[in-house]
């Protein structure tokens, strides 16, 4: 188990250093000379002298990468070139509880409400039930999420007009507060953004379950008398989750990506809305602390699922 | 996995068709037919059904598309698909030649040529509903949106077209040297893939895209063709999709070569002394057709989102361009008072992805039965 773990941490690490590199490369080949952007038409060589050195701009490019790493290995993410001398780090601050909670509660729903809906079907397999389900499920699926956001807006509005509810169709309530107000502002995203990984554990926690009550074991279960309940729920549901947990990785990403859209469609001031407004303004430090964040969080997610997988499947054997 | 209580009839079908070695067996049961016949007539007792030739049985090839026309959800999504794709090539030409001059307040009088235009704006048309003039009204500048979608699904068709090419080109070519040859370049696949898996592709558009986005089109802007219209990124867009969707090809076509290379009709080619390149051409490739096929139609649904999405967050096409996405964004400001004009772009990439996923499924289905479930 040790040694499968220090094996993973140092391919972690191996991804990380590809991943830095391929954000501090764009980043450093970028068009246009940020410094030169900071002082406007009119300045004097001295004072750009001095801002390039205090960016660290004035050394190679292996220096800066070195530096670059050295820096985030300290979790200094450097400097906004938009708001001069304001350190990436305050700004990320703002943004990362806003996502965090928003893929919280999102990757927490697509596994409560989806592993279930399909561990359902699976029981109720090839009736209209099943059929219905997993017809939805892989609409939910192939839908991207920026559709179905805009479907749940029009909706929301929809509503809105017809009983003068008052629902807000954009925005986000304060930080992990549930009044009535912030769950209004919460509910869509979070759905919407659950919605594309919910249907993908629903379908795979149906084709595990259906797989697992055709093995032996179930059917031994079953012949010696064992009352269907427990063999459903004690014999079968247990091996049919474990494949389940290697999604959760994979879902990780999904809820990463998907927040770019829904960050952007229901205006929510997290860490994807702070990347894609950082590109607009040319800020390269902002991005790349971004996209390094989330793609290191990526990274943690799928190591997790692995190391789950290990504990909860005795039978992995580690290597 | 558990396929041993199934019969072992289904088992030979499902292993035939797995096999789609096109060449080999219709010569075969040919010449059996031919030496039916030949061996019968001299003897005196004809029997009608022996004069006949014996029926041909079908390649695997028609097998799956004879399963596949009995797909109905994969030809209800095959006639959208055609759809998608003949509407964005013939629809503006007819659609600029439909209705009578127009008397614009500001443009004087114009013709259908001009206001069916995506590009032409009436600043007094805005947000109208669909009437005889504008068959799906027009946007919040006045713009005719049923040319606007027009254009924006021929954006979504030629991205598609570029990122399948490279896709396949690339997916294949590496995918079948990894496969056949294994050593450093299965390595190196290996750990590319590994990679791009934990790194989003999404992430990797978008960082391409925001970074290059403003460069690319100031100087693309003067290259004809692609470079007008805000239309210069696509390339941007095309290229970063491509780069993070070809290793996941690769890695189908490589194990798909794996297993082709243990195959006796290799082994049999192999010790007939054709030499590697001729093996790989001539009895992997042609096999890959399959995997190929189903793997780049559900690949298509992804570069559609892909593009949709990049343009949606301003990475994209650009104004005053057309694409599904920019029309989500343009339209989504004012939802709440036109939503029809937010719902048209929306539904029209919903119908185009969802048809993309289900044939590509059906095609899977079709060509490996063993698949469903």
């Amino acid at each position: 188990m040790v040694q499968f773990l220090i094996k993973r941490f140092i391919g972690l690490i191996f991804v990380i250093i590809g991943v830095t590199f391929i954000t501090f490369i764009m980043g450093y080949f970028a068009p246009g000379d940020p410094i030169r952007g900071l002082l406007g038409n009119h300045f004097s060589l001295q004072l750009y002298n001095e801002l390039r050195h205090s960016y660290g701009l004035d050394v190679p490019w292996y220096q800066q990468y070195w530096n670059y790493l050295v820096n985030l290995a300290h979790f200094n993410f450097g400097y906004s070139f938009k708001q001069q001398g304001y350190p990436v780090w305050n700004i990320l601050a703002e943004g990362v509880p806003v996502s965090a909670e928003l893929g919280f509660w999102a990757l927490t729903i697509q596994v409560v409400v989806g592993v279930p809906l399909g561990i359902y079907s699976a029981l109720k397999a090839n009736t209209w039930i099943d059929t219905t389900n997993m017809g939805v499920m892989l609409i939910l699926f192939s839908i991207p999420s920026f559709v179905l956001a805009v479907f749940f807006q029009v909706f929301i509005v929809w509503i809105d007009q017809s009983t003068g509810a008052g629902w807000p169709v954009a925005g986000w309530g304060n930080n992990w507060q549930y009044t009535w107000t912030d769950i209004q502002y919460k509910l869509g995203p979070i759905l919407v953004l659950s919605a594309i990984g919910m249907a993908y554990f629903a379908r795979l926690a149906r084709t595990s379950m259906l797989e697992v009550l055709r093995q032996d074991y179930v059917r031994t279960a079953r012949a010696k008398g064992m009352r269907e309940q427990v063999v459903v729920y004690r014999h079968a549901l247990r091996n049919a989750l474990i494949p389940l947990v290697t999604v959760i990785g994979l879902s990780f990403g999904l809820i990463i990506t998907g927040a770019f859209f829904i960050e952007n469609i229901f205006n929510i001031p997290g860490i994807a809305q702070i990347s894609i407004s950082s590109i607009t303004d040319r800020d390269y430090p902002v991005i790349q602390a971004t996209v390094v964040l989330l793609a290191v969080a990526v990274v943690l997610g799928n190591l997790l699922s692995d190391i789950l997988y290990t504990v909860v499947d005795p039978r992995i054997k580690i290597q | 996995m558990d396929t041993k209580d199934q019969d072992s009839q289904s088992q030979q079908y499902a292993s035939e068709a797995m096999m789609p070695d096109n060449s080999m067996f219709p010569g075969v049961l040919e010449l059996a037919a031919q030496d039916v016949t030949e061996i019968i007539t001299p003897e005196g007792t004809v029997i009608e059904a022996a004069k006949t030739p014996l029926k041909k049985s079908p390649t695997p090839l028609q097998d799956s598309l004879r399963r596949l026309r009995r797909d109905k959800r994969a030809m209800v999504s095959l006639g959208f698909i055609i759809a998608f794709i003949l509407i964005p090539i013939f629809g503006p030409f007819i659609y600029q030649h439909i209705g009578g001059p127009y008397n614009s307040p500001i443009n004087g009088v114009v013709g259908p040529s001009l206001y069916h235009n995506p590009f032409h704006l009436e600043s007094t048309r805005q947000d109208e509903l669909p009437s005889a003039q504008y068959w799906l009204g027009t946007d919040s500048v006045g713009r005719d949106q049923l040319a606007r979608l027009m254009q924006g699904m021929l954006i979504s068709l030629t991205v598609a077209l570029l990122v399948e090419m490279v896709d396949v080109g690339l997916g294949v070519t590496v995918g079948v040297l990894a496969g056949y040859y294994g050593g450093w370049i299965d390595q190196l696949l290996a750990r590319f893939t590994d990679i791009m898996f934990a790194f989003p592709g999404l992430l990797f558009a978008i960082l391409l895209t925001g970074i290059f986005g403003q460069e690319v089109d100031t100087s693309l802007a003067n290259v004809p063709i692609i470079g007008p219209n805000g239309n210069a990124r696509l390339a941007l867009v095309s290229l970063a999709l491509a780069f993070t969707a070809w290793p996941l090809m690769a890695r189908y076509v490589r194990g798909q070569t794996l297993q082709l290379k243990e195959q006796q009709f290799v082994e049999a080619a192999r010790t007939s002394g054709t030499n590697n390149t001729r093996i790989i051409l001539r009895h992997i490739v042609p096999n890959l057709f399959s995997i190929v096929v189903v793997a780049s139609t559900l690949n298509i649904a992804g570069t559609v989102i892909g593009e949709a999405g990049l343009s949606l967050l301003g990475l994209g096409v650009q104004q005053p361009g057309s694409s599904l996405g920019l029309m989500i964004s343009d339209a989504s400001s004012s939802l709440n008072v036109h939503p029809f004009e937010v719902l048209l772009p929306s539904i029209v990439l919903t119908i185009v992805v969802l048809a993309f996923s289900f044939l590509g499924d059906g095609l899977r289905d079709a060509f490996d039965p063993r698949s469903k479930d």
